[in-house]
């Protein structure tokens, strides 16, 4: 029943050479399962938005984030000169991440290495696309009762790059208006995930997880869907929710709209 | 009759000269304290201070202009001590009282200097002095607000607080400073028997000198001669202790802000060219970190904001950011001392002084460096120690084998880079018309 697009819906930098803006994928949508459906539904807004974008495909690289928190300074900038060697072949001025890690990389990171671009998350452009009218607003939308969903801010998007009004407004659109249920710990004095500096890929004692920590402060909310805005908070939260035996859902923001808006 | 007292009323000249001997004495230690924590940061690796001041006035304000403000905002306005509860109003209270009673002080003695000068450039007096007397007056209850608040913050010992036994001489001199201080103004107030505005402008004097309704004005003298000496013995006491206790801050925490690039979600980065110049990669030795980095350790109040904010260290890991800080500052005043001995061996800044699962605790969550009100950045040190540990080999298991996938493959899984894209399979475009 499959029938084959005419366009692809994530052209690469190739298939569309007139794009405006480049989806910076990252690992995590890459090649996790739970997190490539973060970016299939990004994708899915940004098609119903008629956002002109594309993708490096096979041409991406990690950017290095974990190797150079980890300590190993030249894998990173061997990553960060081939990556922003192959950004600067394809002229690209602005890129759109949800990974707040890639995020803090290209804007920050990459800059001494002659990397500069006008970079946002997912999130910010999410907020735009619905100020400019680009996005419907939710068919039929009744506000869900206060306290259904809480919002985890991600490190390195709201306390390192000050962005946690952006993924709100998107929420409140997808709730219809609903309100969130905070965590005492929220935007720029969110606590971590448990991911971060590389921790991401360590062992760490089931019995002291930093993500059940904060899985319980998000459940203590009463909430019954912890929205993300990263990649590796939402492997952590859902560990975490799991480790309390909680039937939580974990979505990253533009899952829960594309949901709402039925896309 | 303009309302005014005198400087050094009932005080005689040989009690003055003793004061201002005193007061130099005093002075003096506090300039050898200071000289040697200054002697201390020199064990690193030097920053161009002069760079900062070269270059025509517009230049040399463009690079301390990022600095200056963030005194200004940070120190002066206090900004960063805002938002932790009964240690913020307690700072808050004691530094207005504070920098008052160092304000008035000064200006007191600036206006004695110019009475030397000529009798006409005086102007303690009028309507200045009584807005003068007020004001401190005030204030002085803050200073001594806050000193109590301290006490009940260190009474009640939260965790993440350091203590040290010195704090408790700091306080209790804080204490009897401003207690004796306006016991001297009670006394004063007996002895001179100001009327009208001169004796109002001093509410709290003026009801600390009830305590001594009916003293002679030859008791109520010796008594304001002796107090005197008292409060000058304990402000002296302060000055000198100032370098040596908790109280460094004043000196280490403003410079520290002026200099520390603030740095959230940045690194500094490495070049070839320094590796090859230098023989190594991150820091190996307490003497690799810059002058600006070991002077922020000496920034440190223990006041365990980072701590508390630390998800390794709620979550049972051996890592506290504020311990990191304070080993480090440890390790750098033994290695100044071993050296100063003549030693050559001083103990290892890897494994002695910081053990490797410390430093593999963090997750960069940058939690401890956005609350620091000095702003000490405890995670560029931990990925400067990390780096060096990389550099060794030292990291091994999963995250080890994460680092060679991204080298070989590009990605932390180690999948083919031509799979890259594999996660738009099926995706298609709605056409909606």
């Amino acid at each position: 029943m499959s029938t084959a697009p005419a366009v692809p819906a994530a052209p690469t930098v190739k298939e569309n050479p007139s794009f405006e803006l480049l989806y910076w994928i990252g690992c995590a949508a890459a090649y996790d399962r739970r997190a490539q459906r973060v970016a299939r539904a990004v994708v899915k807004l940004l098609n119903h938005a008629k956002v002109n974008f594309a993708i490096l495909g096979r041409e991406e690289k990690c950017t290095g984030d974990s190797a150079r928190r980890l300590g190993d300074e030249f894998l990173f900038q061997e990553l960060a000169t081939a990556n922003i060697a192959t950004l600067a072949h394809y002229n690209v001025k602005r890129i759109v991440a949800h990974c707040p890690h890639c995020v803090n990389a290209l804007l920050r990171d990459y800059a001494p290495f002659g990397g500069q671009y006008e970079v946002v998350h997912h999130t910010q452009l999410l907020a735009s696309l619905i100020k400019e009218g680009r996005l419907p607003a939710v068919p039929g939308a009744v506000a869900p009762p206060p306290g259904e969903v809480t919002y985890h801010d991600p490190c390195y998007l709201a306390r390192v790059n000050g962005i946690h009004e952006a993924p709100r407004e998107v929420l409140q659109t997808a709730l219809g208006g609903g309100s969130l249920c905070e965590m005492k710990r929220n935007r720029t004095g969110t606590s971590c995930c448990g991911a971060g500096g590389g921790r991401m890929w360590m062992e760490e004692d089931p019995k002291h997880r930093v993500s059940t920590e904060r899985a319980k402060e998000a459940l203590d909310t009463g909430a019954k869907t912890v929205a993300v805005g990263c990649p590796f908070c939402l492997t952590m939260m859902t560990d975490g929710v799991a480790a309390h035996g909680s039937e939580a859902r974990v979505l990253d923001v533009a899952e829960l709209l594309v949901e709402k808006l039925g896309l | 009759m303009t309302p005014t007292r005198e400087t050094f009323g009932n005080i005689p000249l040989s009690s003055q000269l003793a004061f201002y001997a005193l007061a130099m004495v005093a002075m003096g230690i506090f300039c050898w304290g200071v000289w040697r924590r200054w002697k201390l940061w020199q064990l690193g690796t030097p920053i161009d201070f002069r760079g900062l001041i070269t270059g025509n006035l517009a230049a040399v304000w463009q690079k301390i202009r990022p600095g200056a403000r963030r005194v200004a905002v940070d120190a002066v306005a206090q900004q960063r001590v805002r938002g932790h509860g009964l240690g913020t109003v307690a700072h808050l209270s004691l530094y207005l009282g504070f920098m008052a009673l160092l304000a008035g002080t000064t200006l007191l003695e600036l206006d004695n200097i110019l009475s030397h000068i000529s009798p006409a450039l005086k102007f303690h007096h009028g309507l200045y002095y009584v807005v003068y007397e007020f004001t401190l007056d005030v204030l002085g209850l803050f200073f001594i607000l806050g000193t109590i608040l301290f006490f009940v913050r260190r009474l009640s010992k939260p965790a993440a607080l350091g203590h040290r036994a010195t704090d408790w001489y700091v306080l209790w001199s804080f204490l009897a400073m401003g207690i004796t201080g306006y016991q001297v103004e009670g006394l004063r107030i007996v002895w001179q028997q100001p009327v009208g505005l001169a004796a109002h402008c001093s509410p709290v004097g003026l009801w600390i000198a009830g305590w001594f309704a009916g003293w002679s004005e030859a008791e109520a003298r010796s008594a304001h001669f002796a107090v005197w000496w008292i409060h000058a013995f304990l402000v002296f006491g302060f000055i000198a202790s100032i370098p040596f206790t908790r109280l460094f801050h004043f000196i280490a925490g403003p410079m520290n802000l002026f200099l520390a690039q603030p740095s959230l979600g940045v690194l500094p980065v490495v070049t070839m060219a320094e590796v090859e110049q230098t023989g190594r990669v991150g820091v190996g030795d307490i003497r690799h970190f810059s002058v600006q980095e070991l002077l922020s350790l000496d920034a440190c109040m223990e006041c365990g904001r980072c701590e508390e904010v630390c998800p390794a260290f709620a979550t049972a890991k051996p890592l506290s950011p504020k311990r990191v800080v304070q080993d480090l500052k440890s390790l750098m005043e033994t290695t100044a001392a071993d050296l100063a001995a003549g030693r050559k061996e001083t103990r290892a800044l890897h494994t002695e002084t910081i053990q490797a699962e410390t430093l593999w605790s963090c997750t960069a969550c940058s939690a401890c460096v956005n609350v620091c009100p000095v702003r000490i950045d405890q995670l560029k040190f931990i990925v400067h120690l990390r780096r060096h540990l990389v550099a060794e080999g030292g990291l091994s298991g999963t995250a080890a084998t994460a680092l060679r996938r991204m080298q070989s493959n590009a990605n932390p899984w180690g999948l083919p880079p031509a799979e890259r894209a594999n996660w738009t399979e099926g995706l298609t475009v709605k056409t909606t018309s």
